[in-house]
């Protein structure tokens, strides 16, 4: 008891000091929940969406980019008996609201086939919502809390951008959803008459898909089986799990390195602690001495230096988490954003408070601020009864350890750097790795400390006299201090350059792909951009009006598709492309001369970097392609940079395509220019062309500036990621430094008292700090260097596949140095400030 | 005219059907709301712009057999019973509704799109298994997954059908198939078509143009096989052909009704329904008709007819109880008849229930034997009585 409240005490007595930890911890804990709530919501949204939108379907029966045949539905349900089963034309859409336009999934369903399958639940109190559902164009249902959301009434009318075009929609009722799971699942789902869905999608005859529900054991395999034999070349059967199963697959890297560098902001969270909690162990070795003198167990002196932990681990864990959550709104938007941009079309109406991530987080904190200050407990009990350990001592015996200290630091970067050399480990061993070698590193700082101050001493000295000698040796007489801080420094700023160094060459080296893939003057496409990556087609009567354009001088029709395949969806892009322009295409492996002939026929297929880094591939290899005329081996004529999708792609020529799948459709155009004629021209001479169509007509620069925005919007969390560990960094300098000047204050006091002046004195408390910014910022140049190498070739490598330039940006590295030597000053400001006005007198007055 | 409300039903059934499959909680609830829903449907004005059966009509045959477009709601009622070389005793029910949902056929794009939806019950009752099937169908007459056609007629849901296979004498082959049952059977009529009513104008109520048109096939002699529990019967015996359209609403009020359509040996056929009021009286427009050896129909009406039920039974899936067994007299006509069901649970338990069933009959004092069914609708379960 008395023990607790001493610990209380001594939290208080620096408020400084106990809420800059405090805010460190609440930082990490914040950056680590809001990362994991947003990854969480993201992948609860689209899983439960596509669980609902399952329902208890088994398998489904898919086919090539353009669908199925609907006669495929009566074969299968009247021919063959096969009733459990129901067709399903599904897309995206936009409801344009004046507040902006809102992305929904809308699946078209025949609610006579649905009961074995779903169960929308739908009471339809009001009567009559079957004969508009079934009968008025337009008529959709959607969940009653989603359109209260929208403002939206049953018999609405409601305006849509679907594929391109402006459509009317009706609300006819609500769905009404079985449990709160389900609602999760429909909030961003309307659901309409097949007939409906068809028609608003233009594509009348065919089906997205049918579900089946299939018995389970020997009489399931037998009646797939049996459907199988039924089905037409080109259309599968697939479980129905699959799907949900390869969209969660897609985004795992990309929501684990989230994960991961939200963990980077705890680590340096961590050190925090660490360094406050040795800080308070130091300045009270005497009383902790006497205590013991006075029978005071180790244990209860254990207890006491870890109850102190906990107090500021739970304060800043619960400050963390109320960020967090706040955080993680903004977040879960950031992380949808990217997931729509680089993946598949979702939507996250609500970031729901997720009892496993919050629990995740508490959990973390505390744990991360015991751990942190286990080190300073066991210090603390190590203490002899009354021991009253000179200063020097303590500085000895810590020198002593510095030998020690750096070879166990050594240890763990070799372990670190095994862990690259192991492509087994996959991401988490890369991460695990990089984590190994940033702590290896911390671990030699004082050793590196140590020799820094013997070395610039004698520089110090001769420009700014006894005062910068003394700065110079304060930092290695104190060596307990200024190791932790500087160490603490270190990582928080390493890990801002490494995470900058490696979103700055990937931009570079996206900047440069682009140079190379966008080769033609201007491009055409639909202006629809609900679909995410995917573009609804060009109406043929335009594609044919505008290819005959005298004012160009080429063109290539391109289909960007997504074929369902066992192992999940798989893109596939189609393009007709002039001879000269693919000679230039971005190869890493094979040679385009090589290869133009055999693909131009159709007999090879180029596939993207990540595409052959998941599936092993090389050229010479074949990758299988379920196509309308059933599964086919395309051999692989080379392997071409790409970084628009880390799922991979697979190209082949449009002459290929044609053959392959019976979709004759074209969703990108693009257009060389005659010479004579500007790009500019050609794009005004396009649009007049296009008349009404509802088409974006692009130039080559605007396409580049347009691709690099949705790059950066990309990396828009990363960078997100990047400030708050910084700002953890700064916190974590400022709290460092000031706690080593506070603590040192009875020292400063005696200088004082032998005659130096106030302003002396904010020479050798902000030179000391000074230096230790300088040389923490310097120091973290090579461990964040070593970063952004391991994020480059081994994180990006194992989790997505690609291949990236590294350039290292002078201007991040002198925006670390800069943090460090700013934040360094910053911390010498208070405890100078609160010398000068301190009397020597009282300072020199015992602490304890 | 019994058949109205189960018809109109079909307006909400698909809207319980639909979604509701999982949620037993639920079930008990939904015949009450549903009987709500039919009172607020049958109480309010059809949409305009549909036929209303109002004057008397020629009909002509085949041509009539077929679809009605224009009208809201049609049926083709068929039930029969059976039996095999060897005695072996089997009823059975097919049949099919059609019920617009707008007057005309809308223009769409979609093949999808439908003005109609069709719902099919078909039940089979196996005497000496004492096993009793039944299943329900819904689909939109669209992309040939249902849908009527006229001369000749074929009326489908998916794989269950009756077509037409002769127009002098009518015949038509049905066939259906769910699970492990299934009949294919063979229809040709006995008799010409019986028009009920005021010459196939049958009346609901007492406001102008509540009514429907209503005629029968009473006897059509009947061959094939069924199949039932993995074992195929070839069978003969007589079926019922009951067929009506109309566009109208039943009175509130009429809760449910009693059916009887009975075969005699000596050649008559005798239909006649009882409505039922709430308040437990038996709705003054009740009737039926009395078909002699020779075809001739004479139409009877309530107080023609003296009804007694005298067995009740109460089914343990449902709890509702059913009156199955009754004594029906018509003095005037030398008919006295001991009705008793061939197997207590003929229970249809769609999302409709109701009990319908194959029906023994016995003569008492001289009057002749014979088969038929009888239909009981409107007997809900205890929990649900109205107040």
């Amino acid at each position: 008891m008395m023990l607790g409240r001493a610990a209380l005490r001594n939290v208080l007595r620096h408020p400084w000091l106990t809420a800059l930890a405090v805010v460190g911890v609440a930082l990490g804990v914040a950056v680590v929940s809001a990362v994991d709530l947003a990854n969480a919501a993201a992948t609860r949204a689209f899983l439960l969406a596509a669980e609902t939108v399952a329902g208890r379907a088994t398998h489904q029966v898919v086919g090539g980019p353009a669908g199925l045949p609907e006669e495929l539905y009566r074969t299968i349900r009247i021919d063959r008996h096969f009733r459990a089963c129901a067709p399903v034309v599904t897309g995206h859409l936009q409801l344009v609201a004046p507040s902006g336009s809102t992305t929904f999934q809308l699946i078209g369903v025949d609610p006579f086939a649905e009961p074995p399958v779903r169960s929308f639940s739908s009471q339809f109190r009001q009567q009559g919502v079957l004969t508009p559902l079934m009968t008025r164009p337009g008529a959709v249902l959607m969940l009653r809390q989603t359109a209260a959301g929208l403002k939206i009434r049953v018999g609405d009318r409601v305006a849509a951008e679907v594929a391109g075009r402006r459509r009317e929609l009706s609300v006819a009722g609500f769905l009404e959803p079985p449990d709160e799971v389900a609602k999760v699942g429909l909030a961003s789902l309307l659901v309409a008459d097949v007939a409906t869905a068809q028609e608003l999608f233009g594509s009348p005859g065919r089906l997205s898909r049918i579900d089946l529900v299939l018995p389970e054991g020997s009489d399931g395999e037998r009646q797939l089986a049996e459907l199988r034999s039924a089905l037409p070349p080109g259309v599968t059967v697939v479980p129905a799990g699959a799907r949900a199963g390869a969209l969660d697959r897609m985004t795992r890297s990309f929501r684990l390195n989230l994960t991961a560098l939200s963990l980077l902001a705890l680590v340096v969270g961590m050190f925090l602690i660490y360094n406050t909690m040795t800080f308070s162990v130091i300045r009270r070795r005497r009383l902790i001495g006497l205590l013991r003198a006075v029978g005071v167990t180790r244990r209860e002196i254990f207890t006491q230096v870890m109850s102190e932990a906990l107090l500021i681990g739970t304060a800043g864990t619960v400050i963390g988490l109320g960020c967090g959550i706040l955080l993680g709104a903004e977040l879960t938007r950031l992380v949808t954003r990217t997931i729509n941009d680089l993946y598949f079309v979702m939507e996250v109406r609500n970031a729901p408070l997720l009892p496993a991530a919050l629990a995740k987080g508490c959990l973390l904190g505390v744990l991360a601020t015991l751990a942190a200050a286990c080190p300073a407990a066991l210090e603390a009990t190590s203490a002899p009864p009354r021991a009253v350990l000179s200063r020097s001592l303590i500085e000895e015996r810590r020198r002593r350890r510095v030998p020690l200290a750096c070879l166990g630091g050594f240890l763990l970067m070799s372990l670190g750097a095994a862990f690259f050399s192991y492509p087994a480990g996959g991401i988490v061993g890369g991460f695990a790795g990089l984590f190994a070698v940033i702590i290896g590193y911390a671990a030699t700082i004082p050793a590196v400390l140590l020799g820094a101050s013997r070395l610039l001493r004698p520089a110090m000295r001769r420009l700014f006299g006894v005062i910068g000698g003394m700065s110079a040796r304060g930092v290695a007489v104190s060596l307990s201090r200024t190791g932790v801080a500087t160490a603490a420094m270190v990582v928080a700023v390493s890990a801002g350059i490494g995470v900058s160094i490696m979103v700055g060459g990937f931009r570079l080296t996206v900047q440069h792909w682009l140079e190379n893939w966008l080769q033609a003057d201007v491009y055409v496409r639909s202006a629809d951009n609900g679909g995410g990556r995917y573009r609804p087609p060009l109406d043929p009567a335009l594609v044919e009006r505008l290819s005959r354009l005298p004012e160009a001088g080429g063109y290539t029709l391109s289909r960007r598709v997504r074929v369902e395949g066992e192992g999940g969806p798989m893109e596939v892009f189609s393009v007709s492309v002039p001879r000269e322009s693919f000679l230039r295409y971005p190869f890493k492996a094979g040679s385009p001369a090589a290869a133009v002939d055999s693909f131009q026929r159709g007999d090879s297929v180029l596939i993207s970097e990540p595409y052959a880094y998941r599936n092993h591939l090389r050229p010479g290899d074949r990758v299988t392609l379920p196509t309308d005329r059933g599964r086919r081996a395309f051999p692989v004529s080379g392997i071409i940079y790409d970084y628009g999708s880390d799922t991979g792609i697979v190209i082949m020529s449009r002459s290929c395509y044609l053959q392959n799948y019976r979709d004759r459709a074209v969703d990108g155009m693009s257009f060389y220019a005659r010479p004579q004629v500007t790009p500019a021209r050609l794009a005004a001479a396009l649009r007049r062309r296009g008349g009404s169509a509802a088409i974006s007509v692009i130039l080559n620069a605007e396409l580049k500036s347009a691709t690099m925005t949705v790059f950066d919007r990309t990396f828009a969390i990363t960078g997100v990621l990047r400030m708050l560990t910084t700002v953890v960094a700064f916190v974590g300098i400022l709290s460092a430094l000031m706690a080593m000047q506070v603590e040192r204050a009875r020292e400063l006091a005696v200088l004082r008292a032998v005659g130096l002046t106030p302003g002396q004195l904010w020479g050798v408390v902000c030179g000391e700090t000074a230096l230790i910014g300088v040389v923490a910022g310097l120091l973290a140049l090579p461990l964040g260097i070593v970063e952004a190498l391991v994020l480059v070739y081994v994180i990006n490598l194992r989790s997505f596949g690609w291949t990236m330039q590294f350039s290292v940006a002078p201007a991040y590295l002198l925006q670390a140095v800069l943090l460090s030597v700013v934040a360094a000053l910053l911390a010498g400001v208070y405890p100078s400030i609160a010398m000068a006005r301190t009397s020597p007198a009282d300072a020199l007055k015992e602490e304890e | 005219m019994r058949r109205l409300s189960l018809a109109i039903t079909v307006l909400l059934v698909p809207l319980v059907a639909l979604f509701a499959v999982r949620r037993p909680a639920t079930v008990a609830k939904r015949p009450a709301e549903r009987e709500l829903a039919v009172g607020q449907v049958l109480g309010a004005a059809p949409e305009a712009g549909f036929l209303r059966a109002g004057a008397p009509r020629t009909f002509r045959f085949p041509a009539d057999h077929g679809p009605h477009p224009g009208y809201r709601n049609e049926w083709w009622y068929f039930t029969g019973n059976l039996a095999d070389a060897g005695g072996r005793r089997f009823g059975y029910q097919l049949t099919f509704f059609r019920v617009a949902l707008t007057p005309k056929p809308p223009q769409r794009a979609s093949q999808w799109a439908a003005s109609e939806i069709y719902m099919a019950h078909f039940a089979l009752t196996d005497v000496a298994g004492r096993r009793f099937r039944c299943a329900e169908r819904f689909s939109r007459a669209a992309l040939g997954l249902a849908g009527a056609g006229g001369n000749p007629l074929t009326v489908r849901l998916e794989d269950w059908s009756a077509t037409e296979t002769s127009p002098h004498p009518w015949a038509v082959r049905l066939s259906a198939l769910d699970g492990d049952t299934a009949i294919d059977l063979d229809l040709r009529s006995l008799t010409p078509e019986v028009l009920n009513g005021e010459g196939g104008l049958s009346r609901k109520g007492s406001r102008p143009g509540d009514a429907s048109y209503y005629y029968s096939v009473p006897r059509l002699a009947t061959g094939g096989t069924v199949r039932v529990g993995g074992q195929t019967y070839r069978v003969a015996g007589s079926s019922w052909l009951d067929r009506e359209w109309s566009t109208s609403a039943l009175e509130p009020g009429q809760v449910g009704w009693d059916w009887f359509a009975l075969q005699l040996d000596d050649g008559r056929d005798l239909m006649f329904y009882r409505l039922r009021r709430s308040d437990g009286s038996t709705d003054p427009h009740s009737g039926g008709t009395l078909v002699a050896a020779d075809g001739k129909a004479q139409p009877l009406r309530l107080e023609d007819v003296q009804l007694e039920s005298t067995r009740w039974w109460k089914s343990q899936k449902s709890g509702a109880r059913y009156p199955t067994n009754w004594r029906l007299r018509v003095p005037s006509r030398g008919v006295e008849l001991e009705i008793s069901p061939r197997l207590d649970d003929q229970e249809l338990a769609g999302s409709f229930r109701y009990w319908e069933g194959a029906v023994a009959v016995r003569g008492l004092n001289g009057s002749p034997s014979g088969a038929g069914y009888l239909e009981l609708t409107g007997y809900p379960p205890p929990q649900i009585r109205r107040p």
